[in-house]
C-alpha cells in the first residue's frame, strides 16, 4: 500500500483497516459487519453510555429515558421539545415554535403519536437515513435539535446522530443513460465500498473480481467535476480535492440552489454493471452503507419522454407539495414512501410525480376496481392522451401505442407465477423488456415483501414511489419496505389536515353492547374460535344497536356504510334490515349497481360491505360508518375503514362531522381487540368515546329480536351455522387473492365441494339440521333474485326521476 | 320437613351471571341455590369466597386463551 494513504481522513484509515482484515480472510469481515450493526443500535449505545451512571430509587421507573441530570437551559420555555437518551422526542404542540419544529422533526424522526397537546417522535436509523437522503447533514440535524431542545443534548444522542448519518445515505445509486453508477460526495466512502469484494466484482469495468486488484481501480473513479480524469495518480489527488470541497451542509445548499447543475458540486462515482444492481444494493446494505436510489430523469435521453402535464385546474395542496418536494429535492427523483391519510389525495400525488418525471410510468394497485379509478384520475387531472394509458388486468391487456406511456396494473397480475394467457404473456414481456421511469406502488403496506421483490425484479424502474395511509403491519415486515422501496419521505398529520378541512372531521365512538344471557352462556361453552366470534357478532343487542344507529343516521340524512368481516353476519344483518350488501362473491355487475344506487339514490342510504370495502373504495357520499365485526386487532384495518369516510363530500359544511362507530360485545374478546385496533388512530390524535348505553334505544319501536323467543331462534340459527360460515372471508379480488384481478369471479356458478358424512347427506342426522341448511341455501338464491329485481326497480325509478 | 340453606344474594351483570352459572354447572351445582332473574342469583353462603376465586380464575384464563393475534395472512394469501 502506498505510504500516502496514511495521510488520509479518519474514514480512510478505517477503510484501510478493513483492507488488512480482508487479507486475513472472510471471517474477520463478518465480525466487522456484526460490530457495525451493533454499533448502529441506539439502545445499545445508550446502554453503554449508561453503565457508569449513578442510580437511585427512581431510575427504574424511567427505563431508558432517565434524564434527571440533563441540565435545563435557562430559556427552556422558549424551546418546544425534549430529547431523551433512547432517541425519543417529545414536542409541545401548543408551543409558538411548534410548526417550525414539526417541519424539522418530520424530516429526521418518525412520528409515534400525535395527540392534541403532545407529539412524540422517535429517532431511528431509518429516519436519519431518510433525513440525509433529503439533504440534511448531521451537523445541521444536531444543531437544530439542540436549538429546539429544552435541555442540552446528551452525548449519546449526538453520537447516535453522527454515527448514523455518517454511514447512511452517503452513497447513492444513480441511473444515468440507463447505466448504473454509485455516487458519493466523499471519495472515502466509495473507496470503502470498493474494498468489498462483492461490490468490486460488480464494477462495470472490472477485469476480474480479485481483491488485490481493487486498489488501482479506485484511481479510475469518475469525478464529474474533472470529467473522468482517469489514471492511478488520481488517488493521490483525492486527498487534495477533499479539502477544496465545501462543507457538506453548504454543498447540499448549493445542490439545491443550482438545481440541475451537477457540474458545480463535486460528486464522485463509479459505474457498476446494471444486472448486478440488486447484489450491490444488498451488499452495501450489509456493510452498513445503504445506497439511496436516485434517478436523474432530466438527463435521461435513452428513454422517451411522455407528454404529460397537470391540467391547470389541478391544485396541489400544500402538504402534497411538501411531500413531492422531498421526492424531487435536487431535480432528481428519489425513491421512497409518502404517507398520507386516506382521502387526502394520494392519487394526485402519484399523478403529479408522474408529471414531474415525464417518462413511462407503471402504476400498481391492489384491485381491478382501483385500476379503473387510477385511470380515471389520470385522465381527470392530467392532459395525457387517454390512448397512452394502458390497463393490464384480467379483462384488459393492452400496451400503449407510442414509445412512452402509462400502464396501470395490479400486484397480482405482475407477480402471478402461474401460466398466463397468450395476451397477458405478451404484455408482461413488453413490461419486462423496457425501462420504466417511475413505479408507483399504491397501498404499499399491503404488499408482502416477497411479492414486491418479485415485482421489482420484473420491472426495471428508475424510481419507486410508495403511497399509503397506514404504514404499519401487525408483523414486522414493514421494515422491509425501507429497503425495497426507500425511506419514508413524508408523513402527514391527520389532525392538521382535518382541521384545515382537507379530510373530514370524525367523531369516533365505541359502543358497548351487553351480551344477552342466552348468547353469553353459549359463548362461555368451549367451542371453536369462529363460533365464539360469530356469537359475539350476532349478539342481538348489537344487532339492535346497529339497527338503532342506522335508523338514527338515516333520519339525519347520512349515508351509512356497515362493515362486517364476517360474511355470515353480513348476510344475516343486511337481509334482516333489508339493505343491500356486497361481499367477495358478489358479481361485478351487481356491485357497481349497488354502489351507484348508494351514491345517487336517496332510497338507498345504507350498504353493508365485507372486507372488500376496506381499501381503495371511493365513496365520498358516505358520512357514517358502523363496524360490527373486524379482523381481530388489526390497527391497519381500523384506519383504512375510517378512511372510507374521511373524504366525505360534505366535509366542509358548517359543523359537519362524520361518525365512526365500532360495535363491541361486552365481556368478549372483542373488547380487547377493539382497544388494540384503536391504537393507531389514537396515535393520530383521534379520541374514541365509549358509549355504554344508546340514548333512546329502549323506546324505539320495531327493534329486531325484541322478544326472547326471537332471540332464541337467532341463537339456534347461529349455533347451527357451520364453521365455514363463521370463518373470515377469503377475499377474491383484493390484492391478495388474485382471483378478482384474474377474473375468477365466474367461480360463483360452479360447484362447491364440502366435506360431509354419508349419514349427514342421507338425513341420518337430525332432520331439522338438514332441512334448515338446505332451506337457507334455497332462500339465499331466492332472495338474490328478488334482490336483483329490487335493485333493478330502484335503478329504473332513479332513471325516471330526472324526467 | 323444611330444609333451610343460608344464602347470599349476588347481583351482577347478565354476562357475569352466565359465567357463574357456567362455573356452577361444571362443579356439580354446589354453589347456586337459585337463579332468580337475569341479574340476581342466590348463592350458598359458605361457598361465596370459593366462587369468587373461581370466577377470577375463569375470567383470567378466558382472556388468555382465546385471544388471537391478527393474521398477517390477509396480505399473503
Amino acid at each position: 500500500m502506498p505510504p500516502k494513504r496514511k495521510a488520509q481522513t479518519a474514514a480512510d484509515a478505517e477503510a484501510a483497516e478493513g483492507w488488512e482484515e480482508q487479507d486475513e480472510g472472510p471471517m474477520s469481515d463478518q465480525e466487522t459487519f456484526d460490530k457495525l450493526k451493533d454499533e448502529f443500535d441506539v439502545k445499545a449505545m445508550t446502554k453503554r453510555a449508561r453503565m457508569g451512571r449513578v442510580k437511585d430509587a427512581a431510575t427504574d421507573l424511567f427505563k431508558k429515558s432517565d434524564q434527571w441530570n440533563a441540565p435545563l437551559k435557562p430559556d427552556h420555555h422558549n424551546r418546544p421539545l425534549w430529547v431523551h437518551d433512547a432517541g425519543g422526542i417529545i414536542l409541545e404542540s401548543f408551543h409558538p415554535l411548534f410548526d417550525e419544529a414539526q417541519d424539522f422533526l418530520i424530516n429526521i424522526a418518525e412520528p409515534q403519536s400525535r395527540v392534541s397537546r403532545m407529539h412524540e417522535y422517535q429517532l431511528t436509523t431509518h429516519s436519519l437515513f431518510a433525513a440525509v437522503s433529503v439533504g440534511h447533514s448531521s451537523q445541521e440535524i444536531i444543531e437544530k435539535l439542540d436549538k429546539y431542545s429544552k435541555t442540552a443534548l446528551s452525548n449519546t444522542i449526538v453520537k447516535f446522530v453522527e454515527k448514523s448519518t455518517s454511514a447512511f445515505g452517503k452513497a447513492k445509486i444513480v441511473l444515468k443513460n440507463t447505466l448504473s453508477y454509485i455516487e458519493s460526495e466523499e471519495p472515502a466512502i466509495l473507496q470503502r465500498l470498493l474494498q468489498d469484494p462483492i461490490v468490486a466484482s460488480c464494477r462495470a469495468d472490472a477485469t476480474d473480481g480479485l481483491i488485490k486488484q481493487a486498489a488501482p481501480k479506485i484511481g479510475q473513479m469518475a469525478i464529474p467535476g474533472t470529467k473522468l480524469a482517469a489514471g492511478a495518480n488520481q488517488m493521490a489527488q483525492q486527498p487534495q480535492a477533499a479539502p477544496k470541497e465545501p462543507a457538506p451542509s453548504e454543498m447540499i445548499a448549493s445542490l439545491r440552489e443550482d438545481d440541475d447543475d451537477d457540474e458545480v458540486a463535486q460528486v464522485h462515482s463509479f459505474q457498476i454493471r446494471s444486472e448486478e444492481r440488486e447484489r450491490v444494493v444488498k451488499q452495501c446494505r450489509e456493510i452498513g452503507l445503504p445506497l439511496t436510489e436516485e434517478y436523474d430523469f432530466n438527463n435521461d435521453t435513452a428513454n422517451a419522454n411522455l407528454e404529460i402535464d397537470l391540467k391547470p385546474h389541478a391544485q396541489i395542496r400544500y402538504y402534497q407539495e411538501k411531500a413531492l418536494s422531498k421526492m424531487f429535492s435536487n431535480s432528481r427523483a428519489r425513491s421512497g414512501i409518502i404517507v398520507l391519510p386516506c382521502g387526502a389525495g394520494k392519487t394526485l400525488v402519484g399523478i403529479t410525480a408522474a408529471c414531474g418525471v415525464k417518462k413511462s410510468v407503471m402504476v400498481l394497485c391492489t384491485s381491478a376496481m382501483s385500476v379503473v379509478q387510477w385511470r380515471a384520475e389520470f385522465i381527470k387531472w392530467s392532459n395525457i392522451n387517454p390512448e397512452d394509458i394502458a390497463v393490464f388486468t384480467a379483462d384488459n391487456k393492452n400496451s400503449f401505442p407510442r414509445n412512452a406511456g402509462i400502464i396501470i396494473s395490479t400486484y397480482s397480475m405482475i407477480s402471478n407465477a402461474r401460466k398466463r394467457s397468450h395476451d397477458a404473456e405478451k404484455v408482461m414481456n413488453f413490461i419486462r423488456s423496457r425501462e420504466w421511469g417511475l413505479l408507483i406502488a399504491d397501498e404499499v403496506h399491503v404488499v408482502p415483501a416477497n411479492i414486491f421483490k418479485k415485482v421489482t425484479y420484473e420491472i426495471a424502474s428508475h424510481a419507486k414511489l410508495g403511497l399509503t395511509a397506514t404504514l404499519l403491519r401487525e408483523d414486522d415486515k414493514i421494515d422491509d419496505l425501507n429497503f425495497l422501496i426507500g425511506p419514508k419521505l413524508y408523513e402527514a398529520n391527520w389532525q392538521e389536515l382535518s382541521e384545515q378541512g382537507h379530510i373530514a372531521r370524525v367523531q369516533c365512538a365505541e359502543v358497548w353492547c351487553q351480551m344477552t344471557p342466552e348468547f353469553y352462556t353459549e359463548w362461555l361453552k368451549p367451542s371453536s374460535t369462529q363460533k365464539r366470534a360469530l356469537l359475539s357478532i350476532m349478539n342481538p343487542r348489537k344487532f339492535q344497536a346497529c339497527q338503532f344507529l342506522i335508523n338514527y343516521h338515516e333520519s339525519r340524512g347520512d349515508k351509512i356504510i356497515v362493515f362486517s368481516d364476517n360474511v355470515y353476519a353480513l348476510e344475516k344483518y343486511s337481509r334482516k334490515l333489508g339493505k343491500a350488501y356486497i361481499y367477495g362473491a358478489t358479481p361485478q355487475q351487481e356491485r357497481l349497481r349497488i354502489l351507484e344506487n348508494f351514491q345517487h339514490n336517496d332510497q338507498v342510504n345504507t350498504i353493508f360491505l365485507s372486507k372488500i370495502g376496506d381499501t381503495s373504495l371511493d365513496l365520498p357520499e358516505a358520512t357514517c360508518l358502523i363496524q360490527i365485526s373486524s379482523h381481530y386487532g388489526s390497527r391497519r384495518q381500523e384506519a383504512q375503514r375510517l378512511g372510507r369516510i374521511l373524504r366525505a363530500k360534505r366535509r366542509n359544511d358548517e359543523g359537519f362531522n362524520a361518525f365512526f362507530y365500532s360495535l363491541v360485545s361486552k365481556d368478549t374478546d372483542e373488547m380487547y381487540y377493539s382497544s388494540k385496533r384503536q391504537a393507531f388512530l389514537v396515535d393520530q390524535g383521534y379520541a374514541f368515546k365509549v358509549i355504554t348505553r344508546l340514548e333512546g334505544m329502549e323506546n324505539s319501536e320495531n327493534l329486531a329480536f325484541a322478544t326472547p323467543s326471537e332471540r332464541r331462534e337467532l341463537l339456534m340459527d347461529v349455533l347451527l351455522a357451520r364453521d365455514e360460515d363463521a370463518k373470515q372471508e377469503r377475499i377474491e379480488g383484493d390484492a391478495f387473492g388474485s382471483n378478482y384481478a384474474s377474473n375468477k369471479t365466474k367461480k360463483k356458478g360452479g360447484v362447491r365441494r364440502a366435506a360431509g358424512t354419508l349419514s349427514d347427506l342421507s338425513g341420518g342426522q337430525t332432520m331439522a339440521y338438514m332441512e334448515f341448511n338446505k332451506d337457507r341455501n334455497k332462500q339465499l338464491k331466492g332472495t338474490k333474485g328478488v334482490h336483483n329485481a329490487f335493485m333493478r326497480k330502484l335503478a329504473n325509478s332513479s332513471k325516471k326521476k330526472p324526467s | 320437613m323444611v330444609k333451610a340453606i343460608r344464602g347470599t344474594l349476588v347481583k351482577c351483570d347478565a354476562s357475569i351471571k352466565a359465567m357463574l352459572v357456567d362455573i356452577d354447572s361444571k362443579n356439580n351445582n354446589e354453589y347456586i341455590i337459585e337463579e332468580l332473574d337475569e341479574e340476581h342469583i342466590l348463592v350458598k353462603e359458605t361457598k361465596i369466597n370459593q366462587l369468587k376465586a373461581r370466577l377470577n380464575e375463569a375470567s383470567c384464563c378466558m382472556m388468555k386463551t382465546h385471544l388471537k393475534e391478527p393474521e398477517s395472512s390477509d396480505s399473503d394469501s
